[in-house]
């Protein structure tokens, strides 16, 4: 179980379909919906395409934790007797029983998986006794680390779409609400957006499968060679200026105020609007909590932004990090959360002085419970976790 | 200088810092950014909405929340009072932490106002704020932007021990 919740990449192979399947799905349903002018049918896909766009949170991340296991690396072991010590695998490893070491010429399999740092060879190790000696963990069948990064910069691009789709969605469906009627020039937006989200989403499902699905078609560049087109790429290029590759501190620390700034203004709209349904603040109706609502997505927005460019700056800190693993889960959640102030009727009936239904309670009481944990995860990243 | 060293060599600020306890250093951090996020979050929604955000939004019922507003304070005072003392030959020497103080102090007082000037007209919300009360909402804005951003960056100029 605790293996479970420290390597995330079969989450990855579970949801990387969402993005794919579901918002193919959503956006075939949305043209009929265009052609049909069926308001309540593009609501639907709305919905749809804000709740693709919420869980591929969890596929992006969860896309890092699949690396580590199949690609191959060169790590940097220290050896005592037997038992090899790791003192530097470039952040991203899978020390799990059965892979492969080669130091040298001699080609070790992992017999124990003891700790994030530490393994037991099958057999006695005799190589060099220099603590700097360099290894290399083979993968454990041949995989093409440049397809990856092929696959990584196709996601993330696609994934920076998906979700300016998903907030375009979220808006439109505010704006029914707010307004009555769904706004046609976001309707338009939302239309060119998924569309290009979809094709950009499809072909980095299709590099994605190019990895080592050898069904489909096997690269002839297949090397198992870890270091090629290392720090290359969108991802990592971003990355890499955020995390201060050239000395710079400032992108990082600004990166963090902003996140800080971020989460007050969700929490303006989570404290508000909750605990009016939970019985503070009567005087105020739903109907105009329900104005607030866009400054708490402006501020989920903000450290979306912020968040992810964290992750991509180094992406080993956070996949195998379980505090890692439930603040993502919560956010997921809390995306889901607030779809009920969205679309149910139930809270719009209460107006200045009423007392919320027990569903709107049940749903505002969570959502600070799920607020609560995410900043509780976010800020525990380094102290329970591995991070930093 | 004797003092201040005095103050982080004491047996309480060395448990703070180096008991590696979760309800030491991370967990006094934790409530002090769960007290900034209460206190920053309605502050904010005032701020918004004298500013013209959420037009329908009546403005007397957040009075209630007040009393939340100044505990979240309360813990933040606390708090960062026990974060300075463990910290305090580096903090207390950082010419960052006094803007982050300044920024503070003028949104308390700032804020102190907005809570007689613009709540203390019994007609709230059934006439237009009273002249100078969007000044109010943006020094309020711009000041706990100032701390936010001041806070964050102890960890980065002046004299940083490498508590984050």
């Amino acid at each position: 179980m605790a293996e479970f919740f420290e390597n995330s990449a079969h989450l990855h192979i579970l949801l990387n379909h969402v993005p794919t399947v579901g918002f193919g799905m959503g956006l075939g349903l949305f043209l009929i919906a265009l052609l049909k002018r069926s308001e309540s049918l593009q609501r639907t896909c709305l919905v749809i395409f804000f709740l693709v766009a919420n869980v591929a949170i969890a596929t992006y991340t969860t896309g890092n934790a699949g690396e580590t296991v199949i690609a191959a690396r060169n790590v940097t072991v220290g050896v005592t007797e037997g038992s090899p010590i790791i003192t530097s695998a470039g952040g991203l490893f899978s020390w799990d029983a059965g892979r492969q070491l080669k130091i040298g010429d001699a080609v070790y399999r992992i017999e124990r998986y003891a700790s994030a740092d530490e393994a037991t060879l099958d057999r006695p190790y005799a190589g060099p006794t220099d603590p700097s000696a360099s290894a290399r963990l083979l993968a454990p069948f041949p995989v093409s680390s440049s397809a990856i990064r092929r696959h990584e910069d196709a996601a993330f691009v696609a994934f920076v779409l998906m979700e300016v789709t998903g907030f375009f969605a979220w808006l439109a469906l505010w704006q029914w609400r707010a307004l009555s009627r769904l706004a046609t020039w976001n309707l338009v937006v939302v239309s060119l957006l998924s569309l290009a989200t979809f094709g950009l989403m499809a072909r980095a499902a299709t590099l994605g499968g190019d990895i080592h699905h050898e069904e489909v078609a096997y690269q002839a560049d297949a090397s198992v060679d870890g270091t090629a087109n290392e720090g290359t790429g969108l991802a990592r290029t971003i990355g890499g200026f955020v995390n201060g590759a050239s000395g710079q501190t400032w992108v990082w620390a600004t990166c963090e105020t902003l996140h800080f700034v971020g989460l007050c203004l969700l929490f303006t709209v989570v404290l508000l609007v909750d605990l009016r349904m939970l019985g503070f603040m009567k005087g105020i109706s739903f109907a105009a909590l329900f104005q607030l609502l866009p400054i708490g997505m402006l501020g989920f927005g903000l450290n979306l932004i912020t968040g992810m460019m964290f992750f991509i700056a180094v992406p080993g800190q956070y996949v195998h990090n379980v505090t890692f693993f439930w603040k993502i889960v919560f956010v997921v959640l809390g995306g889901f959360n607030v779809l009920y102030f969205m679309l149910d009727d139930e809270p719009w009936r209460v107006g200045a002085g009423d007392e919320a239904p027990f569903g709107a309670k049940l749903a505002a009481g969570s959502a600070i419970f799920i607020w609560v944990a995410v900043l509780f995860c976010g800020h525990m990243l380094p102290f329970i976790g591995n991070a930093f | 200088m004797d003092f201040l060293a005095r103050l982080e060599h004491s047996g309480f600020s060395v448990w703070v810092r180096e008991s590696g306890s979760l309800f030491a250093f991370p967990g006094i951090l934790l409530m002090h950014t769960y007290g900034m996020a209460v206190l920053v979050g309605i502050i904010a929604a005032v701020d918004l909405r004298i500013l013209g955000f959420a037009p329908a939004l009546p403005l007397k019922p957040i009075a209630r929340l007040f009393p939340l507003l100044w505990a979240a304070f309360w813990v933040n005072a606390v708090t960062g009072t026990i974060l300075l003392i463990a910290d305090a030959t580096t903090k207390l020497t950082n010419p960052d932490f006094f803007i982050k103080l300044g920024f503070i102090a003028l949104a308390v007082v700032n804020q102190r106002r907005i809570e007689r000037r613009v709540f203390g007209d019994p007609q709230l919300d059934d006439r237009a704020f009273p002249p100078g009360a969007k000044r109010l909402a943006v020094v309020s804005m711009v000041c706990w932007l100032g701390a936010i951003t001041a806070g964050r960056l102890l960890a980065y100029v002046g004299p940083v021990a490498g508590l984050k």
